[in-house]
C-alpha cells in the first residue's frame, strides 16, 4: 500500500518565516504588540530604578531629619536641590514657613493652612510622578491579549479563505496559516503578562511611597504647628 | 526623569532585540514530526461470513482454528491451481490416497472393473421408479432379468461381436440393458428407421444409450467398450463429484494446488455465502420445539441437555435414525426427554424454511436442547 505524502513541500515554519508569511494586518498587530512589549519593559526598568532610588532617598532624608539636626540647617542644605519626595515636601513647607514668618504672620491658623497646602501640592506632584505611566502598563496588560487575539482571528480568517481557494483541507496546507495567526496571540500574551505583573507590583510600591510621604506630611505638619505656637505665642503675649 | 525613561526605553529595546535574535536563531523551526516509523497498515473490511463459512479442509480431521486440507507431498507448485492435491493437472476431484498421480488429463483408458451383480439391481430399480408409469403401459414386462437374455441373442446375429468380447458382455449388458427395457431388440438392428422415433429412449436416462447407439453405427467392439466404460463409471456415480465423470482419467491425484500444514476440519472446498443464518437455525430449532410436548414435573429436568443428530434430505425429511444423547439429570428423566425429542423431530418433519441452495450446511443437523428451550 502506498503511503500518502502528507506534506507536499516542506514549508518553513521558523518564527521569521511565520512573520514574513503573515498578512498586512497581522504584521501590523505583531509590530504594534512588539512595540508595546518594548514600552512595557522600558517602563518596568524606569520604575524599578525610580522606586529604588526614591526609597533610598526617603530613608536617607528620614535619617537626617530625625537626627536632631536643626530644621533651618537642613533647609539650607536641601533648598538648592531637594532630592526625593520627602525632601521636596520638607523644602516646600519650610519655604512657606519662612515666607510667612519673615513677613510677620498674623494668624497661626492661616500659616498652618498654607503650609499644609504647600505640602499637599508637593505630595500630589510627587505621587503623580511616581505613578506616571503605570496606567499605560495597565492598558497594555489588559488590551494586548485582545489585540493579539484580533491578529489571530484575522490570520485564521485569511487562512480559511486561502483553504477555500485551494480546495484542500490537508493539514499541511492549513497548519502554517494557523501557526502564523497564533503567533500574534503569543506576542500579545508575551507583552501583556509582564505588563500586568509589573503594574500590580509598581502600583503597590507607588501606594506605599505615597503613604510614606503622607505620613511624613502629617508628622511635619504637626511639628511645624508646634513651632508656630511656640514662636507666635510669645509675640502675642508681648503684645 | 525623562532622561531615565529614555535610557530605559533604549535598554528595553536592546533587550527585546537580543531576545528576538536569540529566539530566531535558537528556536527557529520546530523539528518536524518523525513520520518514518509510522508504517501505514492496509485495513480491509471483511464481512464476518467470509470467516464463518465453510473453509477448505478435511472432512475427517479434527476441528482446528483454521481449516486446512490434507497436506500434499510434492513441493513444486502449479500456477492457478484451485484444488488441493499432488497432481500435475488441476482436477476437481478430491485426492485419493491409492494410486500415483496421473500425468495427463484425458489420455488414460478407463479401468475395466467387474461389477458385482447386486449393483445393477439397485440401479435398475432406481431408474424404473422414475420411468415406470410412462413405460408400463407400453411395456408390460418390467423385469430386467429376462431382457438381457432376449437382447443377447438378438445382438449376436445382428452385429456379430468377436468372441473375446463375449465373456465380458453379460455384465455391461446387465447394467446397460435394463435401461433399454421398452426397446429390447429392434434398436441395434434397425438403426436408420429408429432414429426418427426416438421416443422410448428419451423417456429413459438415455445419454449412455445415445452414445452407445452412435458407436453402434461403426463397430460392435467399440460399442461394447463404451457401454462397459459407461457402466463402470455409473457404478460409482456420485452427484457431488459429477465433474469426475467428464474426466476420463482416474482422479486419485486430486488437484494440483499444494497444501502444507496439518489437516484440519473443513469442507471439500471453500464456499461463499452458504452458512445458515441465525434466524434460519432458530427456525429449525423452533419447528422442533413447537412439536415437543413437554411433560412437566419430571425430576431434575432442568439439568438435562439433549443433543440430537440427524440427517435431512433436500425436502427436509429425516433420513436414517435420529441419534439423541442426554447428559445431566436422572436417567429416567433423560429417557423420557430423549423419546420426547425423537417424537418431536418426527412430528416436525418435513422441516420448512430451509434454503435449498444451502443444503450442504443443513443436511446434517446437530442441535442441543434444554428444558428452558421448551418453555418448561
Amino acid at each position: 500500500m502506498e503511503t500518502i505524502e502528507l506534506a507536499a513541500a516542506h514549508t518553513d515554519v521558523s518564527l521569521w518565516a511565520l512573520f514574513m508569511q503573515a498578512g498586512f494586518i497581522v504584521k501590523l498587530v505583531m509590530i504594534g504588540l512588539l512595540g508595546a512589549s518594548v514600552w512595557t519593559w522600558a517602563i518596568v526598568i524606569d520604575k524599578y530604578i525610580n522606586y529604588g532610588r526614591a526609597r533610598r532617598q526617603f530613608d536617607q532624608f528620614e535619617q537626617v531629619f530625625w537626627s536632631g539636626q536643626s530644621l533651618e540647617e537642613l533647609y539650607r542644605s536641601l533648598s538648592e536641590r531637594p532630592t526625593g519626595g520627602l525632601a521636596a515636601m520638607f523644602v516646600a513647607a519650610m519655604r512657606e514657613w519662612k515666607k510667612s514668618f519673615e513677613r510677620g504672620a498674623r494668624s497661626p491658623i492661616g500659616l498652618q493652612m498654607r503650609i499644609d497646602r504647600a505640602m499637599d501640592v508637593t505630595l500630589a506632584r510627587e505621587s503623580e510622578q511616581l505613578e506616571a505611566r503605570l496606567s499605560s502598563l495597565a492598558t497594555i496588560g489588559s488590551a494586548a491579549p485582545f489585540v493579539g487575539l484580533f491578529g489571530t482571528v484575522v490570520g485564521i480568517m485569511t487562512s480559511f479563505q486561502a483553504i477555500a481557494g485551494s480546495k484542500s483541507t490537508n493539514l499541511a496546507v492549513v497548519a502554517p496559516g494557523i501557526a502564523e495567526a497564533l503567533l500574534a496571540t503569543a506576542i500579545g500574551l508575551v507583552a501583556a503578562i509582564p505588563a500586568v505583573i509589573a503594574y500590580n507590583k509598581f502600583s503597590g510600591d507607588a501606594g506605599k511611597l505615597t503613604a510614606r510621604m503622607e505620613g511624613f506630611a502629617d508628622e511635619f505638619s504637626a511639628i511645624l504647628s508646634r513651632q508656630i505656637d511656640e514662636k507666635l505665642q510669645p509675640r502675642a503675649a508681648a503684645q | 526623569m525623562n532622561d531615565l525613561l529614555k535610557r530605559s526605553l533604549v535598554a528595553s529595546a536592546v533587550l527585546h532585540a537580543l531576545l528576538l535574535g536569540w529566539a530566531l536563531v535558537k528556536l527557529g523551526a520546530p523539528e518536524d514530526f518523525d513520520m518514518a516509523n509510522s508504517e501505514s497498515l492496509p485495513v480491509e473490511f471483511v464481512p464476518i461470513t467470509d470467516i464463518t463459512q465453510i473453509q477448505q479442509g478435511d472432512k475427517e480431521a479434527p476441528v482446528k482454528e483454521k481449516a486446512a486440507p490434507v497436506p500434499t507431498k510434492r513441493p513444486d507448485t502449479v500456477q492457478n491451481a484451485e484444488n488441493v492435491g499432488d497432481n500435475d493437472v488441476d482436477l476437481k476431484s478430491a485426492p485419493k490416497p491409492i494410486e500415483k498421480p496421473s500425468k495427463t488429463e484425458a489420455a488414460a483408458a478407463p479401468k475395466q472393473t467387474e461389477k458385482p451383480v447386486p449393483t445393477p439391481d439397485e440401479k435398475s430399480n432406481d431408474v424404473k421408479e422414475v420411468a415406470k408409469e410412462e413405460t408400463d403401459v407400453a411395456d408390460p414386462t418390467p423385469k430386467p432379468e429376462p431382457k438381457p437374455e432376449e437382447a443377447k441373442p438378438v445382438e449376436k446375429p445382428a452385429e456379430k461381436p468377436p468372441e473375446e468380447a463375449k465373456p465380458e458382455e453379460p455384465k455391461p449388458e446387465e447394467q446397460a440393458m435394463p435401461e433399454n427395457v421398452p426397446v429390447p431388440a429392434p434398436k441395434p438392428k434397425v438403426e436408420k428407421p429408429k432414429q426418427p422415433e426416438k421416443k422410448p429412449e428419451e423417456t429413459k436416462t438415455a445419454e449412455a444409450k445415445a452414445e452407445s447407439k452412435a458407436s453402434d453405427k461403426k463397430k460392435a467392439e467399440t460399442k461394447q467398450d463404451k457401454a462397459k466404460s459407461q457402466a463402470t463409471q455409473k457404478s460409482d456415480f456420485n452427484a457431488d463429484e459429477i465433474a469426475d465423470l467428464l474426466n476420463k482419467t482416474d482422479s486419485q491425484g486430486g488437484g494440483a494446488k499444494r497444501s502444507s500444514g496439518e489437516k484440519a476440519f473443513g469442507g471439500k472446498k471453500t464456499t461463499g455465502g452458504e452458512k445458515l443464518s441465525q434466524s434460519e437455525l432458530d427456525g429449525l430449532r423452533g419447528q422442533i420445539t413447537d412439536k415437543w410436548t413437554y411433560t412437566a414435573g419430571l425430576e431434575g429436568a432442568e439439568e438435562v441437555v439433549i443433543e440430537v443428530r440427524f440427517s435431512l434430505d433436500e425436502s427436509g425429511n429425516v433420513v436414517g435414525d435420529i441419534e439423541a444423547t442426554a447428559t445431566g439429570g436422572p436417567p429416567s428423566t433423560q429417557q423420557a426427554l430423549l423419546s420426547a425429542a425423537k417424537r418431536a423431530i418426527r412430528k416436525a418433519t418435513p422441516f420448512q424454511g430451509l434454503p435449498p441452495e444451502k443444503y450442504d450446511t443443513w443436511k446434517d443437523v446437530i442441535a442441543s436442547f434444554t428444558v428452558a428451550d421448551l418453555g418448561g
